[in-house]
């Protein structure tokens, strides 16, 4: 049996040298050459130039990522006390406009956040923008506007996680913790919390990797003015400069920054919890 | 003069429109080891939670010292629990979750160190205190919980069902372990169990509910030898229970033959149960016997034989360590002392035929029930 | 976990709902609105309904979405279970690295996988084009193609790609969760392999399958950007259409598409939770049922009657499903594959769709029409192996470029003969000396299109494209080639310079002016909306495009400013390698003919090279609308000769100059 079923893995390999191996090769190739071949490191020494996207991006990143936990992790938090029927309607509802194409839930604020889209309708219906003494305030195009694109994408991706990991926390755990004497927060802090963090982790890599490589977010709200990392990437490939050798360069860069992020954070993470014992 | 520290009165817990506890009155005295026992649905988890803090009856009170503490919350409460499957904290290290309730009551770290020691000490635990909890063996685990406990320094440590998930050797260890300890730190255990056999080895009473009613607290002796009705004296070991009547103080009429008894204080012709534990009956020659019956199934046991008899169509079980083969008749001989006479209760008719007797004893079989599902009646 | 559920939490859970949903909801509600605004209502109406299952585009590329998504999610599926089994019984030391490599595109981020598919596909593409020219050269039998392109292929490998370790991650822990002397027993019980698999295996891990394909398909139809890098141009799923669309005018049918697909999906949802809540009931009947009737209260078997009965349910929703799949796949199938085919690709808002379907019409060969943003999105395009067309439309200096490096396919003009009709001044043009490779489709100049209403007095020179006083108004053009033009022309200096210096002090000129704030965005075909909507004051664009824009918006005027600007022309040329071109020449012959380029010119208001078509407009325009045309109008159209004195058409750049230009193009954003 055991031999048999080994065999299915075979396939399995061959695929995943080809198309999970291979791309990422050439990827590291592509950054290591210059047009025409040849080994250079032009593509890694130029990179400097765009220092303030990188920053740009992961800030952005990080602070979407930020406001995802900070909304979700209550959200998911009240969910997951509420009754089993309740639950599941929540849960469906917060899965439901996945389904939805990710570029329509963006979409879908486009026309909210225009210099005269219903926002600044409204404001100016109620008198808010006479008050201001302007006529309009700039929503789209702002760099606001691409992390409220993220966090509105990406919430239910922290949400999911977490919630999951609650839900499943043994209730007899919470019970011994108050019966040692710990009160709500304490339950809170010292058990609920630290058993959630596995969830927390994979919810904030959830959100944090597309937020900080997203382009299409930052092309529909942000406008392109200021780019990100992923309209960089993009520009290279199908955008208007093409050169796919610096754009391998700075998605590898990129990879590379995200995995050592995502190593430290896990790390913290495991730190937090050796914390608490010690 | 025990004094008493917890008193619930009058307690009902209702889910929805199902009573789980119904006028529950019970007291608990200091120093006490007393053990809630019943079969899975009779409330007597409900009672321990009540007890805990984790549940607030729906009317009655609860008195912990004299004080009310309907209101208490656990964690205000002087009273620690070990948790069925322990509940240990699984992010946690071994030194860290008995550590647990004295750091949330911010204990110096210098006490801290010497108190979960010493606990670990007690429950044979000593080095272990880095390792992670699920590098534990379940009897570890159990220790854990029971040091997480005790390390608190509680009045009152409420058990619930904590050696279901050991297997039969190690319950045995453990029984053994936790009267030691109990009787070592000098404090109150309440202990649920639906074993019957532990109940009676470890308690000083024995509270044995159904239905969400006391049906009798007791000594194990009480409880073995003077059941209040037919369901303690099913519930705890084996009985016949047969329907007589009570013709006068001491003698009592079972299938229209008299018989000599111990007990009395009851109307006249009464009908009442007479119970007769199957090792109380003497196997003679059929002339010889009070009554004369015929055996049909016989199980070797180690030490005895389970027989099986049938008398004018009630089928008894016997212990005995002489073999009769089946279809010989025989007679029997119960002496008074072996005869225990019941009022007729709610429960009359329902035990003690053995006419569908299979070899396996009802409270084993109810032993093996998965932990999952035991109580699930009391907490839905 | 239970415990008291607090009010505070329902307000927040009610609250997220509110922000999670009101902007599907206001899409919603103005998909049925009269008008084509989003923001203001003028009625309510299903127009827009219509014109969604009337519009090709749309509805083909929610099919290819759809097929893409359900084979992707059965292949990976299957393919996944298997591979899931395979690994599981491998040894540890050999498991464990393979899972890890295997879920790289997991926790990739999807640009990552995208583009490294990307690279993988275009290496593919230049093997195959170096073998199928070597095979082709020494043999005579068979005619390989020398150019393949990215399409439905490399996008369905791609999904499968990322798909399959979603499928693995599910499937492995239900396979570790498996008592393992099952499978002995079953072997034991004479089961061959197979039987084992599907009498014991895929019983004990179905809920780990199920799991699996239903993550695989959403994960598949959420995705945009992988799809975005790997389908190339023919190719569109859903999100990419709109994505599209998103650049140029936003039409309300991504309203209606997005309710449709909301309400459908809703539907789904509910069915299923009312489903599942009839069964709980029914467990529910059971357990009291045997509450009353047995001693000791226990659990409910899992399985209770109700289950059998939603099984079948499922089973036959399954099968209708299924079956419908396949006929609405196989009528596509055959409606597609018999018929001739032109791909072309233009810009935006660049033609009179009529023309489209009276092409279809008059010649049977179906037009899949394109379109890019800009000539260096059309390069990158094609240089990533993603632009499967025959006929592109290319400016004056891109075409150059292409020529230059071998991209484009001589024309046969004999089968062009409207080619005659082309005036003498659009032929043999710098960009074509020769005149081997082009037809003129269109030409116009770049000038300042601004809001009278927003600005003071009138405009005419460039200095308000970098003029604070217009802050956040402003809307620079999304090509580098227009942008540092704009700039250059703005410093005096030719549009063609090579001088570096000079164009790195246009470069910090738009630099400065975008530190500034000076710029609302960088728009190519989004500057219509936001233009006709009065978001924006200021923009840089197309002649042809402010007539088109001042049609629904009167406070829009136009000038070629006094530094002088661009004049361009856009002409069309085949591809080497073009898969169709015998209807590419059709096409080309078809566009360029005197009712075409009349009927274009109407409608995109850009200027003609048909001579024909040019005398015959005026007459054309006072017959179609019943007045005089504008003087003025078709001094924008035409642009006269003394405007075009100060306008210089682009070159082509060397090399070195046109990497610079890229450089600064992108530190312009950063």
């Amino acid at each position: 049996m055991k031999n048999k079923s080994r065999r299915l893995a075979i396939p399995y390999v061959i695929w995943m040298a080809l198309f999970v191996v291979a791309p990422i090769v050439l990827m590291v190739i592509y950054a290591f050459t210059a047009e025409g071949g040849g080994l250079a490191l032009d593509n890694f020494t130029s990179m400097g130039a765009y220092l303030d996207v990188f920053l740009r991006s992961f800030e952005l990143a990080l602070i979407a990522t930020l406001v995802c936990l900070l909304v979700g992790y209550p959200v998911a938090y009240c969910m997951a006390k509420e009754g089993p029927r309740f639950q599941r309607i929540a849960m469906a509802l917060i899965m439901l406009p996945m389904w939805m194409n990710f570029l329509l839930r963006t979409y879908a604020w486009m026309s909210i956040l225009e210099n005269n889209g219903l926002i600044n309708q409204f404001l100016g219906a109620i008198g808010v923008l006479d008050l201001l003494g302007v006529d309009h305030i700039r929503l789209i195009r702002t760099q606001g506007a691409v992390v409220l694109g993220m966090v509105y994408n990406y919430l239910p991706f922290m949400i999911l996680p977490i919630y999951s990991v609650i839900v499943k926390l043994d209730g007899s755990l919470l019970e011994a913790a108050r019966d040692l004497g710990a009160n709500t927060a304490g339950v809170f802090r010292k058990v609920i919390f630290p058993l959630s963090l596995p969830g927390i982790l994979s919810g904030v890599t959830m959100v944090f990797v597309p937020s900080v490589s997203t382009f299409a977010i930052s092309r529909l709200l942000g406008g392109g003015r200021q780019m990100m990392l992923g309209d960089l990437i993009e520009q290279q490939f199908l955008g208007g400069a093409y050169d796919p050798h610096l754009g391998a360069a700075i998605a590898l860069v990129m990879m590379v920054v995200v995995v050592v992020c995502m190593a430290v954070m896990n790390h913290f993470g495991e730190g937090e919890e050796q914390a608490v014992m010690l | 003069m025990p004094k008493e520290l917890i008193r619930l009165s009058d307690c009902v817990v209702k889910f929805d429109d199902e009573i789980i506890l119904d006028q529950l009155n019970l007291y608990i005295n200091d120093r006490e080891f007393l053990t809630l026992l019943g079969p899975s649905g009779c409330g007597k988890t409900t009672t321990l939670r009540i007890i805990g803090g984790f549940l607030a009856p729906t009317s009655g009170d609860v008195f912990f010292d004299g004080q009310r503490i309907n209101d208490l919350p656990p964690n205000k409460r002087q009273v620690n629990t070990v948790f069925q499957k322990y509940a240990l904290f699984p992010h946690l290290n071994v030194y860290e979750n008995v550590a647990f309730g004295l750091r949330i009551a911010k204990v110096p770290d210098g006490e801290v160190h010497q108190r979960v020691l010493e606990m670990l000490e007690i429950v044979n635990l000593k080095g272990f205190e880095k390792r992670s909890i699920s590098a534990l063996s379940g009897g570890q685990q159990q220790r854990v919980a029971i040091a997480r406990a005790l390390v608190n320094r509680p009045k009152v440590l409420l058990l619930d069902e904590p050696l279901g998930a050991l297997d039969m050797r190690l319950r045995k260890d453990m029984q053994t372990e936790l009267k030691r300890i109990q009787q070592e730190l000098g404090i109150t255990f309440v202990y649920v169990t639906h074993d019957q056999e532990e109940a009676l080895a470890m308690s000083d009473t024995v509270v044995v509910m159904d239905g969400g009613r006391i049906q009798q607290i007791g000594t194990p002796e009480d409880i073995y030898n003077e059941p209040k009705n037919a369901f303690v004296a099913d519930f705890i070991g084996e009985s016949n229970i047969i329907d007589g009547v009570m013709r006068a103080d001491g003698v009592v009429e079972i299938f229209s033959r008299r018989f000599q008894c111990l007990d009395g204080g009851f109307a006249p012709d009464e009908p009442v149960d007479v119970v007769i534990r199957p090792e109380d009956v003497d196997i003679v020659s059929a002339d010889e016997g009070q009554l004369k019956g015929t055996v049909t199934q016989v199980t070797f046991k180690g030490v005895h034989y389970d027989t099986i008899v049938d008398f004018y169509g009630f089928k008894w079980l016997i212990q005995t360590t002489d073999y009769c083969p089946v279809d010989s008749h025989i007679g029997i001989k119960i002496d008074p002392d072996g005869i225990h006479v019941m009022k007729k209760s709610a429960y009359s008719g329902m035990f003690g035929d053995y006419s569908s007797y299979s070899e396996e004893y009802d409270e084993i079989g109810d032993a093996t029930m998965a932990p999952g599902e035991e109580d699930s009646g009391d907490e839905e | 976990m239970k415990s008291r559920r607090s009010v505070g939490g329902r307000f927040l859970i009610a609250l997220t709902f509110l922000f999670l949903y009101a902007p599907i909801v206001l899409l919603s509600v103005f998909s049925f609105n009269a008008g084509d605004s989003s923001v203001v209502w003028k009625g309510f109406s299903i127009d827009w309904y219509v014109k969604l299952f009337q519009n090709r585009l749309i509805m083909e590329s929610v099919y290819t979405t759809l097929l893409v998504s359900i084979l992707a999610t059965v292949i990976s599926t299957v393919a996944g279970t298997f591979a899931a089994i395979g690994l599981f019984g491998l040894k540890r030391r050999w498991r464990s690295p393979l899972m890890t490599v295997g879920n790289i595109p997991t926790v990739n981020a999807d640009i990552v996988t995208g583009v490294s598919m990307c690279l993988l596909f275009a290496a593919c593409f230049q093997g195959w084009s170096v073998f199928a020219r070597w095979l082709n050269g020494v043999q005579d039998v068979v005619e390989l193609p020398t150019r393949l392109t990215l399409g439905f292929t490399t996008l369905l490998l791609a999904h499968i790609a990322f798909d399959i370790p979603y499928v693995i991650l599910n499937v492995s822990p239900k396979l570790r969760q498996m008592d393992k002397n099952l499978i002995d027993a079953a072997q034991d019980l004479g089961c061959t392999w197979m039987q084992t698999f599907r009498k014991v295996i895929l019983p004990e891990i179905r809920p780990g399958v199920v799991s699996g394909a239903l993550i695989a398909f959403t994960m598949s139809v959420d995705d945009f950007v992988i799809s975005y890098f790997t389908a190339g141009s023919s190719t569109s799923t859903l999100a990419m259409t709109i994505y599209g669309m998103t650049k140029k005018r936003v039409s309300p049918e991504i309203n209606a598409v997005s309710t449709l697909l909301f309400v459908t999906v809703l539907a789904l949802l509910v069915l299923s939770n009312v489903l599942e809540a009839r069964q709980e009931k029914a467990a529910q009947k059971k357990l009291m049922l045997q509450k009353t009737t047995e001693y000791h209260p226990v659990k409910p078997p899992r399985r209770a009657p109700a289950v059998t009965k939603r099984v079948w349910f499922r089973r036959a929703v399954a099968l209708v499903s299924a079956a419908a799949l396949l006929v609405v796949t196989f009528a596509l199938a055959t409606a597609t594959s018999a018929q001739r085919v032109v791909n072309v690709c233009s810009w935006g808002e660049y033609i009179d769709t009529d023309l489209i379907t009276q092409f279809e019409e008059e010649t049977g060969i179906r037009v899949n029409y394109q379109t890019v943003e800009s000539n260096e999105t059309l390069y990158s395009l094609l240089k990533s192996g993603g632009g499967d067309y025959d006929v592109i439309v290319p400016s004056d200096y891109m075409i150059s470029q292409l020529i230059e490096e071998d991209m484009l396919e001589e024309l046969d003009y004999s089968q062009i003969p409207n080619f005659s009709l082309i005036g003498e001044d659009f032929k043999h043009l710098p960009y074509d000396p020769e005149n081997k490779y082009t037809v003129p489709y269109a030409w116009g100049t770049l000038g300042i299109i601004y809001n009278t209403t927003m600005v003071d007095g009138e405009i005419t020179s460039w200095e308000a494209m970098f003029d604070e006083k217009y802050a956040g108004q402003v809307l620079l053009i999304n090509n580098s080639r227009d942008a540092l033009g704009i700039a250059l022309m703005y410093l005096g200096y030719s549009v063609n310079t090579t001088d570096e210096e000079e164009i790195r002090q246009a470069y910090q000129l738009l630099s400065d002016a975008n530190d500034k704030g000076v710029y609302q965005g960088k728009v190519m075909d989004e500057v219509f909306q936001v233009m006709e909507g009065g978001n924006a004051a200021i923009a840089a664009y197309y002649a042809g495009d402010y007539l088109t824009m001042l049609e629904n918006n009167e406070d829009l005027a136009f000038v070629v400013p006094e530094e002088g600007s661009n004049w361009f022309v856009d002409a069309m040329c085949v591809l080497k390698g073009a898969r169709h071109y015998d209807e590419a020449m059709a096409w080309i012959n078809f566009m360029a003919s005197t009712d075409s380029c009349l009927a274009n010119l109407d409608f995109i208001w850009y200027g003609t090279a048909n001579t024909e078509a040019i005398e015959q407009y005026p007459a054309y325009y006072a017959e179609a609308y019943g007045e005089e045309l504008d003087n003025e109008t078709f001094r924008i159209i035409q642009t006269p000769p003394e405007t075009l004195e100060r306008c210089e058409m682009y070159l082509v750049l060397p090399k070195e100059t046109r990497d610079l230009y890229k450089d600064l193009w992108l530190s312009l954003g950063v």
